[in-house]
């Protein structure tokens, strides 16, 4: 009977609008869907009310009074109503069914997956302790709790507070001045400056970079098999940059993914497309270029869909996704944006790969500038001392003498005289230069071959597949041969023209050293040739003793003449080929009246070689100096890979399986069909899909974006699953505290630190994280948001704070990779001896930067990042994992970075913390945990001090070896040190310590 | 103060985790394994698949109707020629199963009637970083939990003294072996608890485990006793789970601190031990050493035991490099087998034996008349199990006459990991984690139980 009242109380209730989403789905979601929902297994009929029409005639659209949904919530039959009272369920409040009602009488419409629909700007909710709200955030947490009858935390106190905030947006502790000033200043702006002071720092940026450097898959290796190195701390460096700088998310969005796409991109635009060039490459020997292409595209293609969308395709790839309305031909489609970059899949294993740039820095790009300037100048006056060039050459030429002159400079090796070869016999030379994958050299003789197969030269094995060096003839065409193994670590091209058989004539190779098939220049008679290129993957380093052979190798001999065999240890160029091919003496050139092209060249060069005027040969060697200095200069700056489109775009097909030559229909650049179409104006190529995805229409980047950042700051995202807001993903605890923020962002012009500030100034953020029984037993992951979040430190921050208290830290922004302490032979264990494999421990400040800038090999990640759940960078990773080990606390007692830091923590104490046990122990709660200790904390120091002291005193040699850790100089007493030593390492291990809260 | 509870313990534990171990679906055969990864893919035709006729087909072209447009590495693809080429090593019946051996592996001949062979194991990588990923994660691409992270996730350790899942590396002698890569052993989306231990033979056998000098177990105990005491007044004050689970790892990293290098001490074993395994296994790092470990890590209750043998990757000098591979596992692999038994604990200890490939039947680069190589083989190799539900001597499948393609019962990767898990007493089907709006498990949506080698 009171029931009934109730519900007629409702009945009469009209709610001002009623959405699916938002108000009816929980209450299925909740109640009906364990029988009547997704989940074929347990739906107990056919009746389910997760898809639209999926109740059938259980629900009369319109009519809620004779819809059987309806009827079965209010009726008073217990083996009638639903919820079923059998099953031990009750009925559902009257509010919930006044809901259903409306919603049924309204039409009873569902709608799409929440997040597919874009976020409108939800109003306020109502809140009856409006004065607690600072901002609307709080105005949405708050109607929440008051809706389940709880009630906000206190603010945290102030020290609390201070180091909250500075973790949460430096990824460091505040300082004690920091503190103090804070805990001083009455001003009621005291917090905010606070936190202005914080994103403004260049730390604000660092610490934002990290979580950004794990979803780019940002790593200084390439991650497959031998994990050879690469350089892409460029573009780390400009994400550090771009966050510092405040840059809007979008542009964020559109520099990094088609930076190189946009009218004229600066050098930092395209620095930023290294986003998409940071996933795994591979070098393993036997492995299949297209296969490991496809898969780098693919990698991109999911990492650009979990960064921005908030979904993962990755299903799609094989087949069409099972639960998300993303088919196989939508994955391929999206692919196709990313499948147009000149890359291969079998990658250099000892540096960055094509497409890829030089990107000097400011200072670096203003000398390269100066250099250019000089080697310009350099030019105009070698330009100027050459106007009266033909003039003085013309008189030289009248008293030339230069006895057997030839280009010489570079010549390693030269076989003068004509020798016939029989197709049997050949000449082994004792001497000659070595050549490696990356030395230059040009080949350069007179040919005149009676058949059309032989070989011309060669160093290296005497077989055709063998390791070699080598020029051959083959079916009358010139050929060239790098080999390291013949199958797939080589170089070989040949000319289109066959040579003419029976005839002299000149051939001549150069390679610039550049391991590329386009560093080749071939001439046949001073003349350049087409090639065919038949390898182009020289990317194994190979050296050998074998010598250098005349008319043989490659297992084959040669049958004709050779003349003048020459091989230089450098490009000549295409004058110095031409004067090569000219056989006469200098002086008989000069008394020529006519002379061909290439018999001026020749005399041309002999004169500046030999005769010169001195200004002459003084401005050209001064431009040569200083075009030497600038290569050098440019070959010393860092480089980094981008990204870059084909000319021809690759056509892309629908993969069946996933299978890289499985070839299935062919598809066309679009977007996923669920998420709405690509305006026209955008182009179709990744320029387009940037902005489509930063456009205000789509639905997923800025709810996807704000929600991982409230996961950093509040332990949980919104949606918990902040890699998946699909309908995979969890529903939003609070979707319009989510849209509220996504519409926020948008509006603001994406402004990022508008967003941080508008989170941590809100009154949820400042709540004590202390835990009752009761709200611990209520809410055990804190999702109402009824107290502060409290958890553990990332990894990083934990290495940071421990560095910044102890004073090690070396604040530098940027810059190369440094390799901190690490214990010896781990890499050597799991790989081998070779140079790259051996790990260079720093010895100075690059053990003490930020975790940040740690160099980063994907197979053997640093440990004691791991160790605290930091993710290998092999794959793009948005969740952060928080586990609690004993391996980390082995990690944190013993490593070596955390005892030298507790042992500087100790002098800090000794040399700033007065001079009573009580006030060092203060001094170090302050520098670790922003407060003052406890009187029993003290107490229970101070006894640990006094056991340490008794212990040190006694044996003073260990104290000498216990302050001796890490390459930092002791200073102080050896066993007051020592001791100390182990009371900071305590505080540095203190539960609090490692925890935010 | 606020008493810590059990049951406060267990609620932090598993907010940490998201999800606390599942347990056996049924009552399992073995409570652990110790799986012998022979890194580089050893060769099937050498060791244990007896192809008698290739003698008479030594040096002729391998039919193109058997190679049935295979795809090879881009290694030997090139290739103008594929000669055949046979085992230059004889082979024997040995046991009362009569299983052939190679005359390479006297000591694991003997041990026959305890062994279970699959002759008729396949993959489908054809390269070593997808293969090895794919037999340890059951997926060739990175980023999925390791079969020992899957156990340690599922069964958790029965051990409150050492890590449920341990590895074990050793190099093999060429010093030319395959990288390995920490994901092998990673947990991948599983949280980091379950990712396996590195045991080293150099340094700390675990990393950071010893204090550091001038530290001593006295110092660091009235450390702890203090550290325990500062940590109980802040559970008291906030009241977080975290910190009493935070608590508990710090006790059970001092007793890691004693338990580890008791386990590493091997002055208590007597002469018949390494009589079984042969002299190496005085000598941290090698693979006998690492085979004596794993029998005292196995008694310790540590869960899943993962060792590594480097350098089997034969593509040339395959007599040269192979039968010292030979001599360095096979003593230590029978002796681990016999410990077992004579210790009562083979019954309920799965061994398992096996690279992460074969290699192929025609020669890579030159064949000579007392050298030559093999390229890897995806299509058919030979692995051997030992112990805890197994079926001992019998041989199961076998491979055509050219050891090129299965002729009878192939057993997929997918297979041998479901049958392993189904040994530990696990439905490698029911194994899962929610990851990206799915649910995975170490054998994707594959894998038949091999029921014919089950006891």
């Amino acid at each position: 009977m009171h029931r009934f009242v109730v519900l007629l109380l409702f009945a009469g209730t009209a709610f001002a609008e009623v959405r699916f989403n938002r108000d009816v789905r929980p209450i299925l979601s909740d109640r009906c869907y364990a029988c009547h929902g997704p989940d074929g297994n347990n739906r107990k009929t056919k009746m389910r009310l997760d898809v639209e029409g999926g109740a059938g005639a259980s629900i009369l659209a319109g009519d809620a009074e004779a819809s059987p949904v309806y009827k079965r919530l209010i009726s008073t039959s217990k083996t009638l109503r639903m919820p079923p009272a059998y099953l031990g369920h009750d009925a559902l409040p009257a509010s919930d069914v006044a809901m259903i009602r409306q919603w049924i009488t309204e039409g009873a419409k569902y709608e799409k997956h929440w997040s597919f629909i874009p976020p409108v700007r939800p109003a306020l909710s109502a809140v009856q302790n409006s004065a607690w709200a600072r901002n609307p955030i709080d105005r949405f947490v708050l109607n929440r709790l008051e809706r389940e009858g709880l009630k906000p935390s206190p603010e945290a106190d102030r020290r609390t507070l201070i180091r909250r905030v500075t973790l949460d947006l430096t990824g460091l502790p505040p300082t004690p001045a920091e503190v103090e000033a804070f805990v001083g200043d009455a001003s009621p702006k005291a917090y905010d400056k606070v936190v202005d002071r914080l994103l403004a720092s260049t730390r604000y940026a660092e610490r934002m970079a990290i979580r950004w450097l794990e979803a780019a898959r940002y790593a200084d290796t390439n991650g497959y098999q031998t994990d050879g190195p690469r350089t892409m701390w460029r573009w780390r460096d400009w994400v550090i940059d771009a966050f510092h700088k405040d840059m809007p998310y979008d542009r964020f969005t559109i520099d990094q993914l088609a930076g190189d796409l946009l009218p004229n991109p600066t050098t930092e635009q395209l620095i930023a497309t290294g986003f998409h060039r940071n996933n795994r490459t591979s070098a393993e020997g036997g492995s299949i270029d297209e296969e490991l292409r496809v898969e780098y595209v693919a990698d991109r293609t999911e990492t650009t869909s979990t960064v921005w969308l908030g979904l993962t395709v990755g299903c799609a790839r094989c087949h069409d996704h099972k639960f998300d309305p993303v088919p196989q031909k939508d994955y391929y489609s999206l692919f196709s944006f990313f499948n147009n970059v000149p890359e291969r899949g079998f990658v250099w294993n000892f540096g960055n790969e094509d497409p890829l740039m030089k990107a000097p820095r400011q200072n670096e790009a203003k000398r390269l500038a100066e250099l250019d300037d000089k080697v310009a100048a350099a030019r105009a006056a070698a330009d100027k001392a050459a106007r009266d060039l033909p003039k003085l050459q013309r008189k030289w030429e009248q008293q030339i003498k230069a006895p057997g002159w030839t280009v010489s400079d570079g010549l390693g090796l030269r076989v003068a005289e004509q020798k016939s070869f029989d197709g049997k016999a050949f000449t082994e030379l004792a001497d000659g230069p070595k050549f490696n994958y990356q030395d230059p050299f040009t080949f350069s003789a007179r040919v005149r071959p009676e058949t059309p197969n032989g070989a011309l030269l060669s160093k290296g094995e005497d077989d055709f597949e063998g390791l070699q060096h080598a020029l051959y003839i083959l079916n009358g065409k010139l050929r060239l041969h790098i080999t390291f193994r013949w199958s797939d670590l080589a170089l070989r091209l040949e000319t289109v023209q066959p040579l003419k058989l029976n005839e002299w004539q000149h051939v001549a190779v150069s390679y610039d050293g550049k391991r590329r098939a386009s560093g080749v220049r071939v001439y046949v008679d001073g003349k350049p040739q087409e090639v065919t290129v038949l390898m182009d993957q020289l990317l194994n380093p190979l050296s050998t003793k074998l010598p250098w052979r005349l008319g043989a190798g490659g297992g084959m001999r040669f049958q004709g003449s050779l003349e003048d065999v020459r091989v230089y240890t450098r490009v000549l160029t295409a004058d110095e080929v031409a004067a090569l091919t000219v056989s006469e003496p200098v002086e008989q050139l000069a008394a020529l009246k006519k002379r061909s092209a290439a018999q001026e060249t020749a005399l041309r060069l002999c004169y500046l070689d030999t005769a010169a005027a001195p200004v002459i040969r003084s401005t050209r060697a001064a431009l040569a100096a200083a075009e030497a200095e600038r290569n050098k200069y440019a070959a010393s700056l860092p480089e980094t890979m981008v990204m870059r489109e084909r000319d021809e775009v690759r056509d892309t097909f629908i993969l069946k399986r996933g299978a890289y030559d499985a070839h299935g229909d062919k598809v066309a650049r679009a977007v996923p069909a669920v998420l709405g179409a690509m305006p026209e104006s955008y182009p179709r190529n990744r320029l387009g899909l940037a902005q489509w995805l930063v456009d205000r229409k789509n639905p997923l980047t800025a709810r996807t974006t704000v929600n991982r950042w409230w996961a950093m700051l509040f332990g949980t995202g919104i949606v918990k699953t902040v890699e998946d807001l699909g309908s995979q993903g969890e529903w939003p605890g609070n979707q319009d505290l989510l849209d509220w923020l996504a519409v926020e962002f948008m509006d603001s012009g994406w402004g990022v630190k508008h967003m941080l500030r508008t989170m941590v100034t809100s009154a949820t953020y400042r709540q004590s994280s202390r835990v009752t029984p009761e709200l611990l037993q209520r809410d055990p992951e804190n999702r109402l948001l009824a107290r502060g979040a409290r958890f553990r430190l990332s990894a990083e921050m934990i290495r940071d704070q421990a560095l910044a208290a102890s004073g090690l830290l070396v604040d530098k922004v940027g810059g190369p990779s440094v390799m901190p302490y690490q214990p010896p032979g781990l890499w050597q264990e799991l790989t081998s001896s070779s140079e790259y494999n051996s790990y260079k421990q720093d010895t100075g400040e690059g053990l003490y930067r930020r975790s940040l800038y740690s160099y980063w090999r994907r197979t053997i990640a640093p440990p004691s990042m791991v160790n605290f759940d930091s993710p290998t960078r092999e794959v793009c990773t948005v969740r952060e994992n928080r586990t609690n080990t004993p391996l980390q606390a082995l990690n944190l007692m013993n490593e070596v970075t955390y005892v030298e830091a507790s042992r500087r923590l100790a002098e800090r104490l000794l040399a700033d913390g007065g001079a009573s046990a009580e006030s060092r122990i203060a001094h170090a709660f302050r520098l670790v945990l922003a407060r003052d200790p406890k009187p029993e904390e003290v107490r229970a120091l101070s006894a640990a001090l006094e056991r340490f002291r008794a212990y040190y005193a006694q044996n003073p040699a260990k104290a000498e070896q216990f302050v001796a850790h890490g390459t930092s100089k002791p200073t102080g007493p050896g066993p007051e040190l020592a001791a100390y030593a182990g009371i900071a390492g305590i505080v540095l291990n203190l539960d609090e310590a490692v925890t935010k809260e | 103060m606020q008493p810590i509870t059990r049951r406060h313990f267990l609620a932090g534990a598993a907010v940490a985790s998201l999800s606390a171990a599942t347990g056996p679906n049924f009552a399992p055969k073995a409570k652990r394994v110790i799986y012998l990864f022979q890194s580089g893919g050893p060769s099937q035709m050498e060791l244990f698949d007896y192809k008698p006729r290739l003698t008479r087909m030594q040096g002729t072209e391998l039919p193109a109707s058997v190679r049935a447009g295979q795809r090879l590495t881009t290694m030997s693809s090139a290739q103008a020629s594929f000669p055949v080429v046979p085992s230059k090593y004889s082979f024997a019946q040995h046991g009362k199963s009569g299983a052939w051996v190679s005359e390479l592996l006297p000591h694991t001949a003997k041990m026959v009637d305890r062994l279970t062979f699959v002759k008729s194991c396949y993959t489908e990588a054809i390269n070593h970083d997808p293969a090895v990923t794919f037999f340890q994660t059951g997926s060739q691409i990175a980023g999925r939990p390791s079969m020992g992270s899957w156990v340690s996730y599922g069964l958790g350790a029965e051990t409150q003294d050492l890590p449920a899942f341990v590895v074990m590396i050793s190099p093999g002698s060429g010093g030319t072996g395959q990288p390995l890569y920490d994901r092998l052993w990673g947990s991948g989306f599983l949280p980091s608890r379950y990712q396996g231990v590195k045991f080293r033979s150099v340094g700390d056998p675990v990393l950071y485990l010893s204090n550091p000098e001038g530290f001593p177990a006295e110092n660091r105990r009235v450390y702890l006793d203090t550290l325990k005491t500062l940590n109980e007044q802040k559970l008291a004050d906030y009241g977080d789970p975290e910190t009493a689970t935070r608590i508990a790892q710090y006790e059970m990293a001092f007793r890691m601190q004693t338990s580890v290098p008791e386990l590493t001490d091997l002055s208590k074993e007597p002469a018949s031990t390494f009589e079984l395994y042969g002299p190496d296994a005085r000598k941290p790092g090698s693979f006998a050493y690492n085979c004596l470990l794993a029998r005292r890590l196995a008694e310790r209750g540590v869960r899943f035991i993962q060792l590594y043998h480097r350098d089997w990757d034969h593509h040339g000098g395959l007599p040269k490099g192979l039968p010292r591979r030979c001599q360095e596992t096979d003593q230590p692999s029978a002796g681990l087998i016999e410990d077992l038994r004579q210790r009562g604990m083979l019954d309920d200890t799965l061994v398992v034996w096996g690279g992460e490939f074969g290699r192929t039947v025609y020669c890579q680069g030159k064949l000579t008349p007392d050298d030559y190589g093999r390229d890897h083989h995806p299509r058919c190799f030979t692995m051997w199990f030992a112990g805890g539900g197994m079926k001992p001597g019998l041989t199961l499948g076998s491979t055509d006459d050219y050891c090129y393609n299965i002729a009878e019962r192939p057993v997929h990767v997918h297979d041998v990991q479901a049958t392993i898990l189904h040994c530990l007493g696990v439905d490698h089907t029911k194994l899962t984690w929610k990851f990206q709006g799915r649910n995975f498990r170490l054998t994707d949506v594959h894998g038949q139980i091999v029921k014919e080698i089950l006891a």
